[in-house]
């Protein structure tokens, strides 16, 4: 009996002791073989040389990248040409992955792990902790591309710590002035339907504006069978601007994210909780007293947001373009034409020029960079190079010749009527585009050597024959060729221009800061805007005090000292 | 191995002697010993080893260098934390929807266990077990997606039933005020684990003995007699030892995740819990350390109340966990 004991304890213990011994030696293995397997595929040979410029993709080995970027889609089917044509042509396999939730947050568990991928979308946090190693040396060294393409902006790529380049910008190095024909920036976006109820009227100012609305909603309560919605703002996550950046633009200000800056001293001060934001909010308040405030704008998160967009019973909405894209492609290919936006730059009073539309600046604080767990940033750079030559931009952004466009006789690309619609088709771009990936990678923009421009939308001639017959009605009413010639000529950017990408440092005072206010903004402005209109005076000095115990000084300090320094090391000597 | 031989091995349990030496102990009950060793080790390696982080909590720790390698600002942190005017708010909050969760999730459990003991076909007492636990398998994002599904002022299940009802005239934000909010937790988390919860319950009752149900009777007990005198004392140890285990958790807000998913900006008030906080002033800007005080705050805190409730179980002569 006691001997039998013993024996199954034994045993029992035997297999415990066993069985954790495969366990931890099955996960030290798959370790190994998922970190190993970069450098033994590509093993031998190093040395196609990098100045084969000529033809770029030949220097690319087989290879797999990981990365991760902070877009949430659309998500390439696994079947996606584009990536089996990078696969075939280039060896190189992308293993994607795209953020869920949060982003801040998400970060912040892959630093504290260290769990970074190959390739990794821009993000302050990531530059603090050490995460992406300095680019300048590889780039010159390995990627003649985009060496010439940053060539111009090279010193505003610069850290203002240290001086290194951590991130490729994606958009904003133009060859040639920049021309656009869609406009993506922020504006009050208004629905296509309503200015034609009401026989295209010309408007500028927030009453005119929501006088259309509360017209349109009274004579349609609802529509396609749910309720109208006049007015909503998204506030979720880093997408605040829906909620707290109207005022600056009321106020004839461009961009600059929390701060207004006088473009001749250069000097930034707050205006959320000032005056000039205050009658924003009243008027939101007044809207909201009418029944043409969504009610759960501030409650909804960035999906909920979208499909709510996209149903099309959002008569209007201050918002950035780029930001509800998903939803207006849904909106085109359901066929609702007349439930798409137009962006008008609305102001306080008629003699404020607005500035809405900006020249565009190079996009600092984005697009990729290569992270520390990187084992080969040579193979990553020079792949990111062959990306940016012109026969990839073109396969990325026009797609295959003779599938997703025809040369002309002139030599200018352009589409037919069928192809057209295929593009607009959200499930067919899953499956053909590359467009998460494209987003995030540095592009030729303006116009190819050859003429052609830098995608289909800006193609003058292509532009024109895509517009729905709702589209031509309405540019036409306005008198206007494109959706940018809604916008005032923009002035020539401030040196230190845009506030909004200054790195504010992480765990600073001026961070800390940075999250109160916008904590605030996001729990009393809300408030305000859905309170009584009796009771919006004592909201809103509520809300002004509260302000005022924040170290406001902190954050002002350091975008201060980053414009300054702005304008002290990027102005052309 | 096998060829060893056995000593003799008593095989009924002996008291031990007074004169033992602790050695001799040790070597009588070696095998036990072996045998929680992989457990010993386990809560070395995983709760006791990474203990030393805590330094970070007294340093302003920055990702990408050593731990040595980092400023040390004593308490700054701390100081952070308790100072913050928002602080006091935080744990309000944290611990009000702890107390609800507890005590509703004590209350609906038992209450359940109790009913579903009392159905005497086992098919509808299965059936309902199986799908009142059912929700447990959910996780949290598809929970509070229902939620907030059926909270909503457009065609949500809540606001149509009370409309049609006639008890309120116009739909309510429910997720947008926040007197509401805790209530919401507290049903949400009723919701999702009470059938869960009551199959502890449940194993609990079925080991009552079923001789003190036929004195009861035949002392000319009822249904809720017996109940009150024999089925409840009978669970009350285990209900002890759960209370003692749950007061451990009540730093935790009853569960992270459904504050942060129900959420937003209107309802700040009341739904930030530690957790939150610290996630949007530690982890979201690059703070870690504050995460780590906050970490050592909580844990300080949960075992002070583990041994309260501990303490006062044995002064009420009840079960007890250490």
């Amino acid at each position: 009996m006691g001997v039998r004991a013993r024996k199954t304890a034994l045993g029992l213990l035997m297999l415990i002791l066993a069985f954790s011994v495969v366990a931890s030696a099955c996960s030290k293995s798959s370790n190994n073989e998922s970190s190993s397997t970069s450098p033994s595929a590509s093993g031998s040979s190093p040395a196609a040389s990098p100045s084969e410029s000529g033809s770029p993709e030949a220097t690319v080995e087989p290879l797999t990248i990981s990365l991760f970027t902070a877009a949430t889609g659309p998500i390439p089917t696994d079947d996606n040409k584009i990536y089996k044509e990078i696969k075939e042509q280039l060896g190189v396999t992308l293993k994607e992955e795209y953020l869920v939730g949060d982003i801040e947050q998400k970060l912040g568990v892959m630093i504290a792990g260290g769990d970074y991928p190959d390739m990794i979308t821009a993000n302050a946090k990531l530059t603090a902790a050490k995460a992406v190693i300095p680019l300048e040396d590889l780039i010159e060294q390995h990627a003649p591309n985009l060496k010439k393409h940053y060539g111009k902006v090279w010193e505003q790529l610069k850290d203002p710590d240290d001086g290194h380049i951590y991130w490729m910008p994606n958009y904003g190095v133009y060859q040639g002035d920049f021309s656009s024909t869609e406009y993506y920036g922020p504006a009050f976006f208004i629905q296509k339907a309503v200015l034609k109820e009401f026989g295209y009227p010309k408007f500028k100012t927030l009453d005119e504006y929501f006088k259309l609305i509360e017209d349109y909603a009274a004579k349609y309560p609802e529509i396609d069978g749910q309720p109208t919605i006049g007015f909503t703002a998204l506030a979720f996550d880093w997408r605040d601007w829906g909620l707290r950046n109207a005022p600056q633009h009321l106020a004839g200000h461009p961009n600059d994210g929390g701060v207004l800056v006088d473009p001749v001293t250069n000097v930034a001060t707050l205006y959320s909780a000032t005056d000039t934001a205050k009658p924003y909010y009243k008027k939101l308040n007044d809207i909201n007293a009418k029944g043409l405030m969504d009610k759960e704008a501030f409650a909804q998160n960035y999906d909920q947001f979208l499909a709510k967009v996209s149903s099309g019973r959002v008569l209007g909405m201050f918002e950035q373009r780029w930001n509800f894209g998903q939803a207006h492609d849904s909106l085109v290919s359901q066929g609702k034409f007349e439930r798409t936006y137009v962006g008008f730059p609305l102001v306080y009073d008629m003699n404020t020029t607005d500035y809405y539309l900006d020249r565009p600046p190079i996009n600092l604080m984005n697009g990729f960079g290569i992270t520390v767990n990187a084992e080969d940033p040579v193979k990553i750079i020079k792949f990111i190079d062959t990306m940016l030559s012109e026969k990839w931009q073109k396969r990325l952004s026009w797609g295959e010749e003779g599938v997703d466009y025809l040369v002309g006789d002139n030599g200018l690309y352009y589409r037919t009527p069928e192809m057209r619609t295929q593009q607009e088709d959200v499930t067919w771009k899953q499956k053909f585009k590359a467009e998460s990936l494209w987003g995030y990678l540095p592009k030729l923009e303006g116009k190819y050597p050859d003429g052609n421009a830098d995608g289909a939308a800006n193609q003058p001639d292509e532009f024109f024959a895509n517009l729905k017959d709702i589209d031509k009605e309405v540019l036409s009413a306005y008198d206007r060729k494109t959706w940018t010639e809604f916008f005032s000529v923009p002035p020539d950017n401030r040196v230190s221009y845009p506030a909004w990408n200054i790195d504010l440092i992480e765990g600073s005072p001026a961070k800390v800061a940075n999250q109160k206010m916008k904590d605030l903004d996001f729990k009393l402005l809300p408030r305000a805007i859905l309170s009584k209109p009796e009771n919006f005076e004592s909201v809103w000095n509520d809300y002004v005090t509260q302000m005022g115990k924040v170290d406001t000084k902190a954050y002002l300090d350091r975008v201060n000292e980053q414009l300054k320094w702005r304008v002290e090391n990027w102005t052309s000597k | 191995m096998t060829r060893q031989t056995v000593p003799k091995m008593n095989i009924a349990p002996q008291p031990a002697r007074r004169t033992e030496s602790f050695w001799s102990r040790v070597i009588r009950q070696r095998q036990l010993i072996f045998m929680s060793f992989p457990m010993l080790l386990y809560v070395l390696v995983f709760a006791y080893a990474p203990i030393w982080g805590w330094l970070m909590a007294f340093q302003s720790y920055k990702p990408g260098f050593s731990i040595t390698n980092q400023t040390w600002v004593g308490l700054d942190q701390f100081r952070f934390l308790f100072l913050d005017e928002g602080f006091t708010r935080v744990l309000r909050n944290t611990i009000a929807m702890s107390l609800i969760s507890l005590i509703l999730g004590f209350v609906t459990a038992i209450g359940l266990a109790l009913l579903m003991n009392e159905i005497k076909k086992t098919g509808i007492k299965r059936l309902i077990q199986t799908i009142s636990y059912l929700p447990h398998f959910l996780s949290w994002v598809i929970v509070t997606g229902l939620v907030s599904m059926a909270l909503s002022t457009e065609g949500g299940i809540i606001n149509d039933v009370l409309m049609k009802l006639h008890i309120i005239k116009e739909p309510i934000l429910w997720l947008g005020e926040g007197k509401y909010f805790w209530g919401i937790v507290g049903m949400t988390n009723v919701w999702k684990e009470v059938g869960w919860n009551t199959i502890i319950y449940l194993a609990a009752i079925a080991s009552v003995d079923p001789s003190l149900y036929e004195a009861a009777e035949v002392d000319g007990a009822g249904r809720f007699r017996k109940i009150w005198n024999v089925t409840l004392p009978g669970i009350r140890p285990v209900i002890v030892i759960l209370l003692i285990m749950n007061v451990g958790w009540i730093l935790n807000g009853g569960g992270f995740d459904i504050q942060y998913f129900l959420g937003n900006g209107q309802v700040l008030d009341w739904s930030e819990t530690i957790d939150i906080f610290v996630l949007k002033y530690g982890l979201r800007i690059g703070n870690y350390s504050l995460g780590v005080a906050a970490g050592i705050f909580k844990t300080v805190v949960s075992i002070v109340l583990l041994y309260c409730a501990n303490t006062i179980a044995k002064r009420l002569g009840e079960e007890r966990l250490i």
